[in-house]
Order: C-alpha cells, then structure tokens, then sequence
C-alpha cells in the first residue's frame, strides 16, 4: 500500500514536470503572437524595426524589385507582413519598336540595396538562357552569346558554382542598413556571332538539292534571370552555411570563401 | 509504471529542446528574383532589279519589310573589250579597294537603295542598239547584317562566314 502511494506520488510529480514542460514551450511559441498583440506600443514597435530583413534590386538607378519584411510603405509601419514588388528585367533595354543591335554594349548595371533594418550580407545568382516562342528553354543555344558583363571589384565569383548557364557572385563587404553594393554587372552584350549560326536543311529534288539556310538564332528570346539573397551578418559563417549551403569566413566584414 | 514517468520524462526533455533548435536555426533572410530579355530578329533577306537602257544598266536592290537593317555591295562584270562606269545620283556609291561599289547608307527593311547606273563605254561607232541584248552584264549584290561596336558604331563584316554547325537531311 504504501509502495502504490509513492508510486502515484512519483507520477504526478513527472506528470506536473511534463505539464510544466508543455507549458514553457507553448509560452515560447506564443512569444511572436504576443508580441504582435503589442505592436501599438512604440517602444515595442522601434525595437521590431530593429529586426526587419529587406533587399531590392536595383538596375541602371532604378529600384526594379524588392522584399523586405516587416514594413509597409503605405502604412509606413511595421505590420508584421512582407513588402514585395517584382518588377521585369531589361524592361527599359529598348525603345518600343527598336530593334536589338548586335555587339552594342547596352547599360545594364545592376546593384543592391539593403532595404532592411539590419546589417547583411548578399550574393546574386545569374542565370542566362535562349527560350522558344513558347518560352521553352533551347539547351543547344549558347549561353555565352548573351554576354552580361561582371564588375567583380567587389563581388567574388564563385567557381564552384559556375556553369554555362549560372553565375553566383558573393559580395565581399556588409552591407549595412539602406546602404548600396557597388555594380555587378556594368552592361549587356548579345554577340554578333548570333547573326552568324545558322542551320542547313538539305532536300533532294530529283538529281538536284535545295539547301535552305535558317538562322539558329532567329525568331528565339534571350533571358537573363537575377537572383539575390540576403542574409542576416549575425552570425555568418553559420547562417551562411545553414541558408545557402556555402562554407564562408569573414574577417573583419569581409567576406570569403572557403 | 517507470517505463512510462521515463518516457514522460524523455518527452518533455525533447520538447523543450525542440524549443530551442528552433530559435538556432532560424536566421533572418530574404531575396528577390527577377528576369526579362528580349527577342532576336535575324536574317537579311533582300532583292535586286535591273533595267537595260542607252548602254546603261540601272540597277536597284531593295530590302524587303522583314529584313533586319544591312549594308550592301556590288560589282558589274562584262567582256574585257568594254569598259564599265559607275555612277550615282546622290554619291552614295563609292569604289572599294576590292572593285565592290559600297553602299553608304544602312538600309532598313523596306527600304529602296539609290539606283547604281552601270554605263557600257567603248561601244562601237556602228554597233545597233538592238544588239545591247548581246552585251553580257552581270552584276552581282551583297549584303551583311549591320553589326555595332560597343559604342554603338555601325559597321560591316564582308568578311563574316556562316557558322554551319548543323545539317538536316541530304542523305539519299
């Protein structure tokens, strides 16, 4: 009898130890939502600010895209939500009815901004690519004919990750509240060679051919496709490597690549 | 009954735990994406019109609507006993090193080029003007896609070679 009533006391004082448990980890869960509820409060408000993540990507000066959390431009506060505009890249390249120029060098310079509340560090992944008419990618177009020319004064390329169609640049500095990375990307060339691909179709007509010529690049969309990620400079090396799979170092702000 | 204040026990270790993997993995990041280009046109596609008259050949090449912009060229040959002048109303063909008459001007789909007027000189005193059908002038044109430097100057390449990397058919 008396073994049975230690038994039942031992039990409920693990059974108030996990209920304790429960309760601690619901209080944390919760932390956000409570916060949230207090959102009115200025002090707590100045002190959500101070935790707000936000990039925007800016071409030629003009701010095309951006996301960052935590503030809205119209309310001009914090509301817990993000603030997205995605705009369209080379939408400015040419004047309505211009015809691409071939070897040109068009202005493209390409930046960005932290439009976020804490210091950060960026990297930008580039992608360029030929489509169809249906959008549909064309692999045996070269990539290299769509020449986006890099600044990489301070970006690092990051030749591991490097493939015909994919550049990643990492840029070396922090990137401190509202302030801007110099240019990776200073202009757009699409080399002449396109003019010069072409295809033979060969038909037999009797004891004759007819060779028809058809220009590989004629009629097919170039696509250049801009990634940024942003990351918090709070514990880098870390983050860095939990986000973006890359093993960095950094001294002194500035970053490397292991 | 001990099994069960363990695995309590354990649960309750594990969730508060949880709690804290939790705020280690979370690290504050966004990003933006975005992409555009634009739609090549490629491939001159001209024509060439000629007219005999008082030993001249007038001769006019046209660029037809779809074609991208181009520079042009051309040459007259005939027998050795004649001699060929060029000439043009406006001095917009000039002679190359190579014997071509270059056409100054780019010329834009659906644009029509000054005529180029080929004179036959050294006709004999008493040759019939019916007979100019038996004057044997050819002439042959050119064209090349206009290309840019970076800073945006047009300029030819007649010297440019088609890059044939694929060839469709032709088997027997």
């Amino acid at each position: 009898m008396k073994g049975t009533r230690r038994r039942g006391k031992s039990q409920t004082v693990t059974i108030v130890i996990f209920v304790l448990a429960v309760g601690l980890l619901l209080f944390s869960s919760i932390g956000g939502a409570r916060a949230a509820l207090n959102y009115y409060s200025d002090v707590y408000e100045s002190m959500a600010q101070t935790q707000d993540i936000g990039v925007t990507l800016i071409e030629n000066g003009i701010e095309i895209s951006n996301r960052d959390y935590y503030y809205n431009r119209e309310k001009e506060r914090a509301d817990g939500t993000w603030d997205e505009n995605a705009g369209t890249l080379l939408a400015g390249m040419l004047k309505e009815g211009e015809e691409l120029k071939l070897g040109y060098k068009y202005a493209e310079e390409l930046k960005v901004r932290n439009s976020g509340t804490i210091p950060q560090y960026v990297r930008v992944s580039i992608y360029k690519y030929w489509v169809d008419q249906e959008g549909k990618k064309l692999q045996e177009l070269s990539p290299d004919l769509i020449g986006l020319e890099l600044d990489t004064r301070d970006w690092i390329l990051d030749a591991g990750a490097a493939t015909k169609e994919r550049t990643v640049l990492y840029y070396s500095k922090e990137l401190s509240p509202d302030s801007e990375s110099t240019p990776f990307t200073d202009g757009l060339v699409i080399d002449a060679k396109v003019a010069n691909s072409v295809t033979q179709k060969v038909e037999k007509e009797g004891a004759h051919q007819n060779i028809t010529t058809v220009y590989d690049y004629d009629g097919v969309r170039f696509i250049v496709d801009v990634k940024v990620d942003a990351i918090q400079n709070h514990n880098i090396e870390d983050a860095a490597w939990s986000e973006w799979g890359r093993r960095v170092t950094v001294n002194n702000g500035t970053l490397s690549l292991k | 009954m001990k099994k069960i204040n363990g695995l309590l026990a354990a649960a309750a270790v594990m969730l508060v735990l949880s709690a804290a993997i939790g705020s280690a993995w979370g690290y504050f990041t966004t990003f933006v994406e975005v992409r555009g280009g634009h739609t090549l046109k490629l491939g001159s596609r001209t024509e060439i019109d000629e007219e005999f008259s008082d030993w001249t050949k007038r001769v006019s090449i046209s660029s037809k609507p779809d074609s991208v912009p181009v520079y042009i060229r051309a040459k007259a040959f005939c027998g050795s006993e004649y001699q060929l002048t060029y000439s043009d109303k406006n001095k917009k063909w000039t002679e190359g090193e190579d014997g071509y008459y270059y056409y100054s001007d780019i010329l834009y789909g659906g644009q029509t080029a000054d005529e180029l007027l080929v004179k036959i000189e050294n006709i004999p005193a008493d040759a019939d003007v019916k007979d100019s059908d038996n004057f044997n002038v050819v002439v042959i044109y050119e064209s090349t896609p206009v290309l840019y430097d970076k800073d945006g100057q047009p300029y030819a390449d007649w010297d440019a070679e088609l890059e044939t990397g694929n060839v469709e058919g032709g088997s027997n």
